[in-house]
């Protein structure tokens, strides 16, 4: 008996496909109308990343680059003129120095967020004491955005770095401690109850039990506040600073460099993706049964 | 001098013996009481079940047992001595096996009340894989409880239990959520284990048919608010107990019609107090 792939299709069939060059696609449409329909959704959806994203990427460009031919401006410059741009200052460093210096400030202040946010959030999840205390506060700063911060932030702390790394700060603390207070109340009451039925100690139910049970939120709010990073950092960059993605938009426009300028954003949002990739791959690879451990409980 | 009377009798003292004495319990003053004067024994060995009506106050009574929650009136003795909180001398087994740890291993969930104990690495991985080939996990010790079946974390959950070698194991309907066929199976090994091993379990079950499967005495609670033990029914049948047998019918026959009465009296009492 032949086996049959979920397209409906010969495991054989497209086994001979492969060995003259022919792709499942090419063995699809052989089929007839009706089956042809079900077996390339299927074929899609298994594909998808690749082709989606691919053809996605190029619908943008395409879009791009008639919006530019049509308009005919210099404020819409053409894709291979905006690529053009990057080559170049990659070639002088300017965007090199640009990145690292962008990439360095969301670094220290995300990591500074996380170091100050799970502790607290965990405090706060725990404690109704220290929870009652902060929570007025945390609730009322929460809507107070990071971009408000920034005039301040600045007078205090100058358009050096540290006004920048105060801001991603800032950002990543609340969505790191908020989420992770979210995580302790989510334990599974059993869970801390058995702990307790073993004769855990305060620091051992600390360790061993609610800071690994919450770790999978802790880490959600990490990759939002990621996210957010960059855009925090832009804002910063865009109102005082000599560096950086954002400093670099703004100076382009000034000078009407429009192509530099979307080369600038293109990194930045390139850079994004690559950081929420980063971190995920990271979750996947060693945190896994921490990330999932809250799905796994059913 | 006691206010409580004594215990007469010797084995009372038992590690693995239970005393509930007229004990109260509402889920904060002025809240209509869940238990009210709850009184009975379990002996040391003995395998009891709390049999009763959904809502009644069974998993309280195994609460207040295990000291996850205080009785407002009474006390509860676990092997002579008075119960104030939870210890590992009465290991609980939760119907809900989300108290796994999801990030430990089988072998590490089941080890992990001797890494609480200090019991070093080596030994605690030794006890704790002898206790999963008792219950049938050997081979799964490096999955995640994640990746088991929930008659397979059930399972794990005992074994958990089994490691601390506890005289008294309280078990709150651990079988509930799994499929007929698993519990089943899960109810016949633990009858076997049970009987190898001679520890105290108390039961508690919605489940008639269960409670004569497994219990040596039947502990049926009436309908709550203010429930109370009804009555004590003893279960001298042969093991291993065929759900087919005559004796087993009749018992479940006598069972059913006292839980119905009692649902029925309570259906009464709701329709006094609307009218």
């Amino acid at each position: 008996m032949a086996m049959t792939s979920r397209t409906g299709i010969s495991v054989d069939r497209l086994d001979a496909a492969a060995r003259r060059g022919a792709t499942p696609i090419d063995v699809v449409d052989t089929l007839p109308p009706t089956r042809r329909k079900r077996a390339s959704r299927v074929l899609l959806a298994r594909h998808s990343p690749w082709i989606l994203t691919t053809l996605s990427v190029l619908a943008g460009v395409v879009v791009w680059a008639i919006a530019s031919r049509t308009l005919d401006s210099p404020l819409f410059p053409s894709p291979l003129r905006i690529a053009q741009a990057l080559v170049e200052s990659i070639g002088n460093k300017t965007l090199l120095v640009d990145i690292a210096v962008s990439v360095r400030r969301i670094a220290i202040g995300f990591v500074l967020g996380c170091v100050v946010g799970v502790p607290l959030g965990l405090a706060m999840g725990l404690f109704p004491l220290v929870r009652a205390f902060c929570d007025p506060v945390v609730q009322f700063l929460r809507f107070v955005p990071p971009i408000a911060w920034l005039i301040p932030a600045i007078m205090w702390f100058g358009i050096g770095e540290t006004s920048k790394i105060a801001i991603i700060f800032y950002m990543t603390v609340f969505l790191v401690l908020l989420n992770t207070m979210t995580g302790v109340a989510a334990i599974p009451r059993n869970q801390l109850r058995s702990a307790e039925n073993y004769g855990v100690s305060g620091w051992q139910l600390f360790a061993w039990i609610v800071f690994p049970a919450t770790l999978s939120y802790s880490v959600a709010g990490a990759r939002i506040a990621m996210g957010n990073s960059f855009a925090a950092v832009v804002g910063a960059e865009l109102i005082a600073a000599n560096a950086g993605l954002g400093y670099r938009i703004v100076d382009s426009g000034q000078w009407m460099a429009m192509d530099q300028m979307f080369s600038a954003m293109l990194v930045l949002g390139l850079l994004g993706i690559a950081a929420d990739r980063l971190a995920r791959v990271l979750a996947t690879r060693f945190l896994w049964h921490y990330v999932h451990a809250s799905d796994h409980a059913d | 001098m006691p206010i409580e009377p004594a215990p007469v009798s010797g084995q009372i003292a038992d590690p693995g013996s239970i005393a509930v004495r007229r004990v109260s319990f509402a889920f904060g003053s002025g809240r209509p009481p869940v238990l009210d004067d709850v009184t009975f024994d379990v002996a040391s060995g003995e395998f009891f079940v709390l049999l009763g009506p959904s809502g009644c106050g069974k998993s309280t009574v195994l609460n207040v047992i295990a000291g996850f929650e205080h009785p407002a009136q009474g006390t509860v003795l676990a092997g002579g001595r008075p119960v104030e909180a939870a210890a590992r001398d009465r290991v609980v087994i939760f119907q809900d096996s989300d108290s796994l740890y999801g990030w430990l291993t089988v072998v590490d969930n089941v080890a992990f009340p001797l890494r609480v104990q200090g019991v070093a690495t080596r030994e605690r991985n030794e006890r704790a894989l002898a206790v999963l080939r008792v219950v049938g996990l050997k081979g799964h010790e490096r999955k995640y409880p994640g990746e088991l079946s929930g008659g397979m974390k059930q399972r794990t959950q005992l074994a958990r239990a089994l490691v601390l070698d506890a005289p008294i194991l309280l078990m709150d309907e651990p079988f509930a959520a799994l499929d007929a066929q698993t519990r089943s199976i899960l109810q016949d090994e633990l009858v076997q284990l049970s009987v190898t091993m001679r520890r105290t379990v108390l039961f508690i079950t919605h489940d008639i048919g269960e409670a004569i499967l497994l219990g040596d005495r039947v502990g049926i609670m009436r309908a709550g608010p203010g429930s109370s033990i009804k009555e004590t029914i003893v279960v001298d049948l042969p093991r291993p107990r065929r759900r087919g047998s005559a004796e087993f019918g009749a018992l479940y026959e006598r069972i059913h019609r006292s839980i119905s009465e009692e649902v029925q009296q309570a259906l009464r009492r709701e329709d006094s107090l609307l009218s």
